[in-house]
């Protein structure tokens, strides 16, 4: 049994009705197994990897990375058994029809062909056909295998091979985008001394950390200093400062050049068009927070529950959005989704990059269930596994970065979330008391970035009274 | 530190070692030159003048005019080498040595090691190499990788004046067989040189010449010139090449080729024999085995096409590699994506 199984873009959320490769992990032809990051798809919302449901080959590539979206539902791939034949695979594709799509919980994989609410109708992307090649140019034939498949152009390429014969390798190059170089550029020449055996490079280190070869036993080729020799004499310490009035000198500045990856790049790219697109106004406001801060201590005992200042923040944001429908809102092109109960995303940094995924209804959740909701999703960002339902939606986030020394900063709003609340740490500051004396008392900075399309500054400033009046008076928090 | 041509620094050393050491001796084709008129006018010391005065300094004995046999030549220079004395054996034109392959190949490299290490060959077989020149297929070659590849040979290509002093005197003091190679087209060309009586370079210690951090050119000879003036075309883009002059090829200064493009990750040979196992594919071996890890592209070896050299003047300039030949293929390494 061949065991021929189709691979189409999976359907994440309700509102996902396509996606873009971005990266392929596993090469057409290779075995892959059960939990192995196939690849990485990007949909309008989220970058996510796709893992493999069970162990297979993936026999035909059909949609390779690139800007190009896909329907939900399009014919990725084929996976088979390794002794598949190339025949079998072919009929399997001519036959393939696209399975009605549901929501996938997890990655792709055969989509389980199940009744939706919203059928959508998808027709499936074509596979691309290997567009044959004519020519009577010299090419090896994997060279000319690799250009048919990915549609390559061979007149204009130059064979490297003998009498110009085009080389797999030139086929590879031709596909590759032009890189912008970045050059080191030219170095200090030291002079050939007569009296030291020593290698070019160890010559230049030398001079560098101004060491003398004189002394210097070679152990390189032919008694040789070599750059190894040389190095054992460079201390690890720092240099010596210069002396007092000894002229500046400029040292080598080069650049170390890191080009983004695949998340950096989507996260680069949807900042970026949050910035631009939407049109953020600010409103701050200060919260006194003495309270608050010792109800948590008290309540921390009492119920045994591990929440942070955020987390509380989290609930009386949840609240305050209950109690204005107006800004618990999302932004769609040019209507608004308005919700009963608030999603709360929150920002984490995980090594992958800024995650923000999402407190469902947390203004149904007690304190107790909000501390555990954020634990386990801020321990699943760190290992790297938030998967796109635990991001997608939401109408507002919260940002902290009080635990940096941060007093105050305005947040991005996080598409298609209406408004995003950025938070800073607590500070004592001096206030007047009731008796004209004067007082300390703890406050942390709130301000809130607003999506203006949909939310008005009275509405947002009503808002950030409620939210305040919440913070100030926390009991209401457990209510 | 004196200047002088490429073709004085050989005589000066040949000449101030047979004044240090009297087992020196000299031997080959009209190198006395106009016998019988020391240091005249007439006594030009061999078709390249590299012997010029020899003959009135140190007298028939020392400097030995021979017939055309090159066989002989090479033979004599062996049972000289073998019995005590310190030849320096001219070929004239490196072409001419296939009829004395026996001789260099399978007797003078090949004696020390046969003889269990108990006697030593200490000639040195000098010849000018080399094309540019216009002198055709049989007088313009470099036959710097046939002798490379043969064990027991010490193979030496000096580019300036001072590597011709430091070098020569190396090789003439050396206990091994050396064959030091003189292109023909360097001759004319000036630079300072060292006064040090004893200054010496010693082998497999090659030179940099120019330092930069994005590709490696390796060449030797004639060539070096060129690589040096694209190196200049390109620092000014900001464009840093390392240019190694080997000096010899064997022994192969590895560890400076390896640091090199450990740092560069490109490299380019450019080499004046013909492309089939020459010094460049040889050395792209090397950095493709042993520097692997560090390589942003694949090495590249810049040779003349694999023919006889032409006689015309427009051909062989066509033959050779060319400064834009050499610029085109570091650009080419460069751009790999």
């Amino acid at each position: 049994m061949a065991n021929i199984r189709p691979f189409c873009m999976p359907k994440w959320g309700i509102e996902m009705t396509e996606g873009t490769i971005a990266e392929w992990m596993v090469k057409e032809g290779e075995a892959f197994s059960k939990g192995q990051v196939l690849c990485l798809i990007e949909t309008a919302k989220i970058t996510n990897e796709v893992e493999a449901e069970y162990d297979a080959v993936l026999k035909r590539l059909l949609t390779p990375a690139s800007e190009e979206a896909h329907p939900v539902g399009a014919l990725l791939a084929v996976f088979a058994d390794a002794d598949t034949s190339d025949a079998e695979i072919e009929e399997f594709i001519a036959g393939f029809k696209p399975a009605e799509t549901s929501v996938a919980a997890k990655g792709g994989g055969s989509a389980p062909a199940a009744a939706t609410a919203t059928p959508a109708a998808v027709a499936p992307a074509p596979a691309r056909e290997p567009k044959k090649i004519v020519t009577n140019r010299a090419i090896s034939p994997e060279a000319l295998k690799l250009a048919e498949a990915e549609g390559v152009d061979i007149e204009p390429i130059e064979g490297s091979g003998r009498n110009g014969r085009i080389t797999y390798q030139d086929v590879v190059q031709a596909l590759r985008p032009e890189r912008a170089l970045s050059f080191n550029g030219s170095a200090q020449l030291v002079e050939d001394s007569p009296e030291a055996f020593a290698s070019p490079l160890a010559r230049r280190i030398a001079a560098q950390h101004g060491i003398a070869l004189a002394g210097i036993k070679g152990t390189g080729a032919r008694g040789r200093i070599s750059k190894a020799d040389v190095l054992a004499l460079v201390k690890p310490t720092m240099a010596a400062a210069p002396a007092f009035g000894a002229p500046f000198e400029l040292v080598s500045n080069q650049p170390q050049v890191q080009p983004f990856d695949k998340v950096r790049k989507v996260v680069a790219r949807r900042l970026t068009e949050a910035k631009q697109t939407i049109p953020h106004f600010y409103l701050r406001v200060s919260a006194a927070v003495d309270e608050l801060m010792a109800l948590r201590k008290t309540a921390n005992l009492v119920l045994g529950a591990k929440a942070s200042i955020n987390d509380y923040i989290v609930k009386a944001v949840a609240l305050a959005l209950v109690r204005h429908p107006d800004v618990n809102v999302q932004v769609h092109g040019d209507s608004v989704h308005s919700f009963p109960h608030a999603d709360v995303a929150i920002a984490v940094a995980s090594p992958k990059g800024l995650v923000t995924p999402i407190v469902r209804q947390a203004d149904r959740m007690h304190i107790a269930q909000i501390a555990a909701t954020t634990r386990a999703l801020i321990d699943k960002a760190q290992a790297g596994k938030l998967g796109y339902e635990d991001m997608d939606g939401g109408t507002f986030s919260v940002s902290n970065l009080g635990m940096f020394g941060i007093e105050q900063f305005d947040a991005i709003i996080n598409p298609p979330q209406g408004a995003i609340l950025a938070v800073g740490g607590a500070n004592r500051v001096a206030v007047e008391a009731d008796n004209g004396d004067i007082a300390f008392e703890t406050r942390i900075q709130l301000t809130m970035s607003v999506d203006h399309r949909a939310i008005d500054g009275a509405a947002g400033a009503q808002f950030l009274q409620t939210l305040k009046g919440l913070l100030e008076a926390p009991e209401g928090l457990f209510a | 530190m004196a200047k002088m041509m490429y073709r004085d620094a050989v005589v000066s050393t040949i000449a101030e070692e047979m004044e240090r050491d009297e087992n020196v001796v000299c031997l080959g084709e009209d190198i006395v030159g106009g016998m019988g008129t020391p240091g005249g006018p007439e006594a030009i010391g061999g078709i390249w003048s590299t012997s010029t005065g020899l003959f009135g300094k140190f007298g028939a004995d020392r400097v030995i005019d021979t017939p055309i046999s090159e066989s002989a030549i090479m033979g004599a220079a062996a049972g000289l080498a073998l019995s005590g004395k310190r030849p320096i054996a001219e070929l004239m034109f490196a072409d001419f040595i296939g009829v004395s392959l026996d001789q260099i190949w399978n007797q003078i490299a090949k004696f020390r090691y046969m003889f269990g290490g108990k006697t030593k060959c200490p000639a040195v077989i000098r010849m000018a190499y080399g094309a540019g020149y216009n002198a055709a297929a049989q007088h313009s070659q470099a036959v710097h990788q046939i002798l490379t590849g043969m064990p027991g040979l010490k193979v030496v290509m000096p580019t300036t004046p001072a590597d011709v002093k430091g070098l020569l005197r190396t090789a003439i003091r050396d206990d091994d067989p050396v064959i030091f190679l003189e292109h023909k087209a360097l001759y004319g060309v000036s630079g300072e040189v060292p006064d040090d009586p004893d200054y010496m370079i010693p082998f497999g210690h090659a030179r940099l010449s120019r330092a930069g951090q994005d590709v490696t050119i390796v060449s030797t000879g004639l060539l070096l010139g060129f690589c040096e003036a694209v190196a200049d075309k390109l620092a000014a883009e900001g464009i840093g090449c390392d240019v190694i002059d080997l000096r010899t090829t064997s022994p192969l200064d590895e560890e400076t080729i390896l640091d090199s493009v450990e740092v560069t990750g490109r490299l380019v040979v450019v080499d004046e024999a013909p492309p089939r196992c020459s010094l460049g594919a040889d050395i792209c071996a090397l950095v493709a085995e042993k520097a692997f890890a560090s390589l942003k592209a694949p090495p590249l070896s810049v040779n003349p096409p694999h023919t006889p050299i032409p006689f015309a003047r427009e051909l062989e300039s066509a033959y050779l590699p060319s400064v834009d030949k050499i610029e085109a293929a570091v650009r080419k390494v460069l751009s790999y994506r």
